[in-house]
């Protein structure tokens, strides 16, 4: 059954460039000065090819520190799901107890709300308390994860219910099954669960912005979005070198463990 | 398996739980008590009853900005399905070309909406960007992608499909590939073309895949707000001013946390509706085939 | 990994809840008072207003400026007053002129009277850039606001395309759109620009001789006046084709504005006496300004921002605001910020200082920009002002001038709209 391959050469092409050379684009401005931006917008390499770009984003912007604020951001919330959706997923998959049905209820609920709906009284809740602008309103919110859960529980219905009973005639405690049997049985699951909450956080814009009010715990995407300055001439080249810096550990990232990503992705 | 002690599914579940009640549940209640009152978070807050709703209502603003927003959605779910599936079926093939071709489809998606939003703000600038000079080259005159009001939307719907097209790509091709080949090579043996094959076999197994992408996207497209924020700020003449935008609007840059919350308590009631209607409607279809 | 996720999970919430009990301490390891302050200037403004802080903190060693940069006017804007509503505002930032009295009624600002030296008076202000000249019964208010960067809309002309067509700038309404017909090159240039912005439109009104709001406080967008002006621009725009209107939003416009007026697309634009400097130095052609010309009257309305000291910051961080201001006003500060950025001197002592080094005489376009000052009408002391303009008047100008519709229509839903409580 050969199908035919220039269709699909063809589309495979229009396609790499759709998607490739915006990435390039951005690459080749950041390296180009301000006046050749100006004077010649569409000329695809930099004549005086230059790191300028680059020293002002980093004079303007604090990229190592919001760079260290979004990556232990995500991390920590990357690390936090994954340490509740075990449980919880175990409970739902394996124990049987009343109430069980209303707690998957409650689970994919949670799916449904968008951080839009919430953020206002989380962000007057917070501030009631003095929380705002710290690094816990940045990452408790999330700190469960109803599609983990989800996921983690759908994985756990397909291990044998004999492991658990092996252990328990053992002498493990919940605990232990949980976190030590059943955690590494489940590695490839959680490592998705981990690398697509991380992709999500890490470049979150969205919730930073609304829960932090100056540089203490400013997140990159935020210090690359302020570059956009109103007034004298936006300076593309330092924008978009910006960009760049923001978008490479996730690229990085992404190169690395494209697999596991798409795991996540694709639930499988 | 029956639990050890009573008490333990609640405690596996009771970190979660309470998380999902301080941060989801208890704030949705509370929006919604918001939206009766009328507040500056400056000064005191004053009991108004519907009249946030009704003022939405009156100004067709709410409207507008449902409209808006569906019409959106529509593009974006239509879109990203669209190429998502076409760019599964034709790239599933091995070697290096299709593997680099379909990760470079893919990376969009794992890139931040700050850094897409501002690429393409500069690829579309009307004076400075490659797009605006390739449609002079090919003789479209000046076009204000952006900067049009009535192709503002369209524009940002365009960019975020090219953001998304990738995830929906990766779901396809998973969908795919569990398509037992035996029932292609059956087909094929009964004399199905490749369209009909597609017709018959792949598409009714790919239904479920679909309804998630479908549901996935709308739910993305509904959420859309930092492309807004970043390309256009609800511009021009409020053509892109986006549901959760105009929430944002409203608190952040109105201060206006009643008519906030009562735009937030009607977006969260149609988006729930809308991804109740179209599971079911995906579901509907497959029973019927 | 479970160990892991175990040790990182009690390690992230240790951290959570380590950073959230942590309070600010008012002062630093060497007992300076750490005085937060919020702006929103970018570009070469930013670079004076940071040099200033940097002499602040060279004449004396008890205080020390944390200046943070927030984003333009509207974002510094909004993240203070929700910074506000949280108590976590710093004690010092800058607000536009039109918002002062709304954050002077919520009870949000530091009146400044009880600190020392903190007059009008003493501190030398100019009149019509100061709270009490800014504001009709601006004077009887408290002293909540010190001028910072403040302006006034400023015509511009392209000396080189003005002189080969022989044009003069124009003085009254009916010259501009002379002007803009002879100087419109369709394709290549346009005759006129201006943002279709609240800040030129209420010099339009002004200079039709109506007022945005009337003596009892009614928000009347000025009567007739306001529908001549709307309708001004959009015969320029759509009848006459003889003026673009620069898309996007807020700052994004006056930006296109300035853009095109350096490119030598637009030949006359209105825009803010605070780019002059940055025009004269990026044009490569000389820079004619030109008061804003009358209709029945001349008009121009004030821009920029005010210092304001936030209420509910500590008395020690508003001490050291207070000082930081006095500092800002003396005449070496005061001259520096206006002859380095084109914003006005906000001193008498720095005007006398710029007229008697030659200043004026070296750069005529800030004399014009100076004497238009005879011209500024204030603001009224309202606190619906500035919700007006954020909220009602301004998506309706752009509405009205890009999508022409009726004018008299529009500003009447923008009068119903007005009288609705916020």
């Amino acid at each position: 059954m050969k199908r035919p391959a220039l269709p699909a050469m063809i589309a495979g092409s229009i396609a790499a460039a759709v998607w490739v050379l915006p990435y390039a684009w951005m690459v080749s401005t950041s390296l180009k000065p301000l006046d050749e931006i100006v004077a010649d917008p569409t000329a695809p390499f930099p004549h005086r090819p230059q790191l300028e770009a680059y020293r002002e984003v980093f004079a303007q912007v604090p990229v190592g520190r919001q760079m260290l604020v979004s990556f232990a951001m995500a991390v920590t919330i990357g690390l936090l799901q994954i340490a509740l959706a075990l449980p919880a997923g175990y409970a739902l998959a394996k124990l049987r107890f009343v109430g069980r049905k209303v707690a998957f209820a409650i689970v994919v609920a949670c799916l449904l709300v968008p951080a839009q709906v919430t953020f206002v009284s989380v962000f007057l809740m917070f501030s009631k308390v003095g929380l705002t602008n710290t690094f816990g309103a940045l990452v408790l919110p999330f700190a469960a994860s109803a599609l983990g859960t989800f996921l983690v529980r759908q994985a756990l219905m397909s291990v044998p219910d004999e492991i658990v009973e092996a252990a328990r005639l053992d002498g493990a405690s919940e605990l232990t099954i949980i976190y030590r049997i059943l955690g590494p049985l489940l590695t490839p699951t959680l490592v998705s669960i981990f690398l697509v909450s991380f992709v999500f956080h890490y470049s979150d814009y969205f919730w930073p912005l609304v829960m932090t009010t100056d540089d203490t715990v400013r997140t990159l995407p935020l210090g690359v979005a302020l570059l956009k300055e109103p007034g004298s001439g936006v300076r593309w080249h330092v924008i978009m070198a910006g960009n760049v810096l923001l978008s490479l550990p996730v690229l990085g990232l992404f190169a690395l463990a494209q697999k596991h990503l798409v795991r996540g992705i694709a639930g499988r | 398996m029956k639990p050890r002690a009573k008490l333990h599914p609640w405690l596996m579940l009771g970190p979660s739980l309470a998380t999902w009640a301080l941060f989801v549940f208890l704030p949705l209640g509370i929006t919604a008590l918001q939206s009766l009152f009328a507040w500056d978070m400056l000064t005191d807050a004053e009991f108004v009853g519907v009249a946030n709703y009704a003022a939405l209502a009156e100004g067709g603003e709410l409207f507008r900005v449902l409209g808006r927003t569906l019409g959106f959605s529509v593009l974006v779910v239509a879109g990203a399905m669209t190429l998502g599936l076409s760019l599964a079926l034709l790239l599933d093939r091995p070697g290096r070309f299709f593997g680099f071709v379909r990760g470079a489809v893919f990376s969009a998606y794992v890139v931040s909406w700050v850094a897409v939003a501002l690429l393409w703000v500069l690829l579309l600038d009307p004076d400075r960007g490659v797009a605006a000079s390739v449609v002079r080259a090919i003789g479209l005159g000046r076009v204000g992608f952006l900067t049009s009001p009535s192709s503002a939307l369209p524009t940002l719907a365009g960019v975020t499909v090219w953001k998304i097209t990738g995830y929906a790509m990766v779901v396809f091709l998973a969908g795919l590939r569990s398509v037992p080949k035996a029932l292609h090579e059956a087909a094929a043996l009964d004399g199905a073309g490749a369209l009909a094959r597609f017709r018959y076999v792949t598409w009714p197994a790919l239904r479920p895949t679909a309804a998630f992408v479908a549901t996935t996207s709308l739910i993305v497209s509904f959420q859309a707000f930092d492309v807004v924020r970043i390309m256009t700020q609800g511009g021009p003449a409020k053509a892109t001013t986006l549901f959760v935008y105009a929430i944002y609007e409203q608190v952040f840059l109105n201060l206006s946390v009643g008519r906030a919350s009562a735009l937030a308590v009607v977006y969260f009631v149609v988006l729930s509706l809308l991804a109740v209607l179209q599971l079911r409607a995906f579901r509907a279809q497959g029973r019927g085939a | 990994m479970t160990r892991l996720a175990r040790r990182a999970l009690l390690g992230g919430l240790a951290a959570t809840f380590a950073t959230a009990g942590c309070s600010r301490s008012v002062r630093d390891a060497r007992g300076r008072v750490r005085l937060r302050f919020w702006y929103s200037l970018g570009g070469r403004n930013r670079e004076v207003l940071l040099a200033m802080v940097k002499r602040f903190h060279e004449t004396q060693d008890e205080i020390v400026v944390e200046p943070v940069y927030q984003g333009d006017y509207f974002e510094s804007l909004a993240k203070l007053r929700t910074a506000v509503a949280a108590k976590a505002a710093p004690a010092l930032s800058h607000v536009v002129a039109e918002v002062v009295p709304y954050l002077a009624r919520a009870n949000a600002l530091e009146p400044l009277d009880a600190y020392p030296g903190m007059n009008e008076r003493e501190l030398g202000l100019v009149g019509a850039l100061a709270q009490s000249g800014a504001f009709r019964g601006g004077k009887e208010k408290p002293l909540y606001g010190i001028p910072l960067n403040r302006s006034t809309p400023l015509a511009y002309c392209n000396g080189e395309v003005f002189a080969k067509e022989g044009m003069k700038p124009p003085s009254t309404w009916t010259e501009v759109l002379e002007v803009a017909r002879a100087l419109t090159v369709p394709g290549v240039r346009w005759g006129h620009e201006v943002p279709i912005s609240w800040w030129f439109w209420v010099a339009l009104v002004g200079q039709a001789g109506g007022t945005v709001f009337d003596e009892d406080g009614r928000p009347t967008l000025g009567g007739e006046a306001g529908e001549k002006a709307l309708r001004f621009w959009q015969d320029l725009v759509h009848r006459e084709r003889v003026m673009r209107p620069p898309p996007g939003r807020d700052y994004d416009a006056w930006n296109v504005t300035n853009q095109d007026f350096l490119a030598g697309k637009a030949a006359y634009v209105w825009t803010s006496t605070a780019y002059l400097r940055y025009l004269e130095d990026n044009a490569r052609f000389p820079v004619v300004a030109a008061p804003l010309p009358r209709d029945v009257r001349t008009s121009v309305p004030t821009g920029g921002t005010f210092f304001v000291v936030v209420k509910q910051a500590p008395d020690e961080e508003k001490a050291a605001a207070a000082r930081f201001l006095r500092f800002v006003c003396a005449p070496e500060q005061a001259t520096l910020l206006a002859t380095r950025t084109g914003y006005l001197p906000i001193t008498e002592g720095a005007v006398g200082r710029m007229r008697a080094d030659g200043f004026f005489a070296k750069h005529p376009n800030d004399e014009v920009a100076q004497a238009q000052l005879a011209s500024v009408d204030p603001w009224p002391w309202e606190p619906m002002l500035f919700r007006i303009e954020r909220d009602v008047v301004d998506p309706k100008l752009e509405e009205a001038v890009l999508l022409d519709r009726d004018a008299k229509s529009v500003l009447d839903g923008a009068r119903t709209m007005a009288a609705r409580p916020g």
